[in-house]
């Protein structure tokens, strides 16, 4: 009797020591948003395809970035800037666009609605040059769709100009709008969580990967990483159709086919090495999500930037709150995944994840609304 | 006027005897054209095109392309602490697209990024890039830019992608234009009217190396003398200067606000990783030419296109081709300020400043 009341009290200490000494909920909207100083705007293209801009500020101005690039097949534009060792300190936005290499168009037009708005980097004589990052996935050609029908800077433009906070749509929209992973239809997805002290980690990303993101049972790799029911209770399924797995390899054509590319957030503020840091750590929240990820046809990038509104001093040692931030950062982001392929629609070309296990997704409907 | 006669033959005698060391292992001389499309296979396009009216003012920004139909091995040097690119991700030896279609260069800060986007327009509508299936191809065109705007002309004059596509359509062989052309039309170099220059240079092996560049540099090319720092390394009296004098020089412009950036061409077959190594290598020219460079305000960035038209197994020539990468970007540095003009609204050109160094 009293050894298994040590035996409790043992435990209890020992988990409450080793699970993280920040309590995780979701934000008020389990998007990205929910990071003071970021907004978000989607422009979505008819065949399937689009663009996503994350738009940060403080006080009017750009916040530090960092990137984490390590799929085989990027596509990406002004990530040498975001060295630590390079002068410009902040950006203004990110762009995640399809397209493949000719979405990067699309930062252009985001470019000019920021310097419309006066927001970037500062050049002089009240000229900015807004420092807009961006990483691009393949998608064009998809469901019979025009291989020419791709996001141009005119997506971009759109999207900044329809950038706002609160509730972020997810599925098949913006730069998830053409997605597809692993077999069934890619999307959009965002999530958050808040930590004790007011820290707050969102993610938003477009799954658009070679793996699959369920084993072959439809089972969620990252299912366990749910926080307060957000995914609906999936319940776990047996005896559904397996999923078609990917055969990246051999296909005609099948080449420079995928990449999923994603944002990360946090309220902190960060340097741009700690930025890097986090956005390294943030992409081990593919890796817990997607099996396999990161491959040579995947251009996987994760970008992470801090809005500054906390001090990295109220975690004492900057590498606490280093690790703190790139641990939720991480679940985070595999949690946004989940989101992406819950929310995302069946096409004429791919079934959802839900069509395909409706089982699994029988109560999300009531219980995932955000 | 006897000393400086004394410190040019001192100079003489110390070029020779580096070029007696450096070339005993491989004899060096310039291509037909000086210019890098003495590599076969690779093209040049300058936007906006090179006035034949003389009255007509000079372009004050633009957009140059040097383009590979077949598809080139690439890599890229990124040393400067203020770039703005594309595709550079692309290049890391690790990853999977192995050749490029085109490098553009152009002016406009990040904004002029967007002249990649014409490119590759202009290029798909040929047929030209990776192919991803159903006859499609994506081009794959790395990028960077330099700092120009606001010179001479309103803040928003930049290279967008109509500027792109126009370069990529007038992309050729044969001779290059220098100067105030393409990405070097609004180019300033250490207080001094910058430009477009290009050089070429064939090895004893028959291995093709070319270089092409922006200069647009926060630090100088030359001494206040008027030496260049990289004179020595001329190669067949390439650079028709008389000899060095004294004079004022102009002080260094916004040092925050510069980037020079390059193309390195070669025949060799290389890898990515090769062409990686052989980038780091021409990176060096950078520093023998322009004093400092890789600063802070500076972008500078290199890319290597490897055609591999000369199909022999480059593991032992990289050294080689590294090496002359580095001078003929030296030289051509050079090129492009001796070709720059007057024509920028508030910087002289070397020219105009060291006359006598530029005999008509």
């Amino acid at each position: 009797m009293k050894a298994s009341v040590v035996c409790v009290v043992v435990l209890v200490a020992l988990s409450s020591a080793a699970s993280p000494a920040w309590a995780q909920v979701p934000g008020p909207n389990n998007a990205i948003t929910d990071v003071p100083g970021i907004k978000v705007g989607h422009f979505t293209g008819n065949p399937l395809t689009g663009t996503t801009v994350v738009i940060a500020e403080k006080n009017g101005q750009g916040v530090a970035g960092g990137v984490s690039q390590r799929g085989g097949a990027p596509g990406t534009r002004e990530t040498d800037l975001l060295k630590p060792e390079n002068m410009v300190q902040i950006v203004n936005a990110i762009t995640l666009s399809g397209g493949s290499a000719y979405g990067l168009a699309a930062a252009s037009g985001v470019m000019q609605c920021l310097e419309g708005q006066g927001v970037g980097f500062p050049v002089g004589g009240g000229n900015v040059v807004p420092i807009v990052p961006s990483a691009i996935l393949f998608d064009p050609g998809r469901c019979g769709a025009p291989f020419t029908y791709r996001p141009n800077a005119s997506f971009g433009l759109a999207a900044c100009s329809a950038a706002q906070s609160g509730p972020v749509q997810e599925g098949n929209v913006g730069a998830g709008a053409g997605a597809v992973s692993g077999g069934v239809k890619g999307g959009l997805g965002t999530a958050s969580v808040v930590l004790d002290g007011g820290v707050i980690v969102g993610a938003i990303v477009a799954v658009n990967s070679v793996g699959s993101t369920f084993d072959a049972d439809g089972n969620l790799y990252a299912a366990s990483l749910e926080l307060a029911d957000e995914f609906g209770n999936l319940i776990p399924i047996h005896g559904g159709p397996p999923p078609k797995m990917p055969k990246p390899v051999g296909v005609p054509g099948g080449l420079l086919r995928n990449t999923t590319i994603a944002v990360v957030a946090t309220n902190v503020e960060l340097t741009k090495t700690q930025a890097t840091k986090i956005a390294q750590m943030a992409d081990d929240g593919l890796a817990r999500a997607i099996k396999p990820t990161h491959t040579p046809f995947d251009g996987d990038t994760v970008f992470a930037v801090g809005t500054g509104r906390i001090s990295m001093a109220s975690f004492g040692d900057p590498a606490v709150g280093e690790y703190v931030i790139g641990s939720a950062a991480a679940d985070t982001l595999s949690r946004a995944v989940v989101h992406a392929i819950l929310s995302a629609q069946s096409t004429a070309c791919e079934k959802s994840y839900c069509d395909l296990f409706p089982n699994a997704c029988r109560n999300r409907k009531k219980g995932a609304q955000k | 006027m006897s000393r400086d006669r004394r410190s040019s033959s001192f100079a003489c005698a110390a070029a020779v005897f580096t070029l007696l060391i450096v070339s005993t292992s491989w004899a060096q001389a310039p291509g037909p054209l000086n210019a890098i499309t003495d590599v076969p296979g690779i093209e040049v396009g300058h936007f906006p095109p090179p006035s034949s009216d003389p009255t007509s003012p000079p372009p004050i920004t633009g957009t140059t392309v040097v383009v590979s139909r077949a598809g080139a091995v690439g890599g890229v040097s990124q040393r400067g602490g203020a770039p703005g690119t594309r595709e550079t991700d692309l290049l890391r030896p690790e990853n999977l697209v192995e050749k490029v279609n085109a490098v553009v260069l152009s002016g406009g800060s990040a904004y002029g990024l967007a002249a990649a986007d014409g490119v590759m327009l202009c290029l798909e509508a040929q047929g030209v890039g990776f192919p991803v299936g159903g006859g499609h191809v994506v081009p794959i065109v790395p990028s960077a830019i330099l700092f120009d705007p606001g010179r001479c002309a309103a803040f928003s004059v930049r290279p967008d992608a109509s500027f792109g596509q126009a370069a990529c359509q007038a992309a050729k062989g044969g001779p290059v234009q220098q100067g105030n052309v393409g990405a070097g039309a609004g180019a300033r170099s250490g207080g001094s009217k910058g430009g477009l220059g290009t050089a070429s240079t064939v090895l004893s092996n028959g291995i093709i190396v070319g270089a092409i560049v922006a200069v647009n540099s926060s630090g100088r090319t030359f001494d206040t003398a008027g030496n260049f720092f990289a004179g020595f390394i001329e190669l067949d009296n390439e650079f028709p200067l008389i000899g060095p004098s004294s004079t004022d020089v102009v002080p260094p412009s916004n040092l925050l606000q510069n980037t020079t950036i390059a193309v390195v061409a070669t025949s060799a077959s290389l890898t990515k990783a090769q062409a990686t190594k052989v980038a780091q290598m021409a990176d060096d020219g950078l520093a023998r030419a322009i004093k400092p460079s890789h600063g802070v305000g500076d972008g500078d960035t290199i890319f290597v296109m490897a055609t591999g038209t000369d199909t022999r197994d480059a593991t032992n020539l990289v050294n080689g081709i590294g090496s002359a990468a580095a001078d003929t970007l030296s030289r051509a540095v050079v090129h492009a300020i001796l070709a720059a003009t007057v024509g920028d609204c508030r910087v002289q050109s070397y020219c105009q400043q060291f006359p006598q160094n530029c005999p008509k």
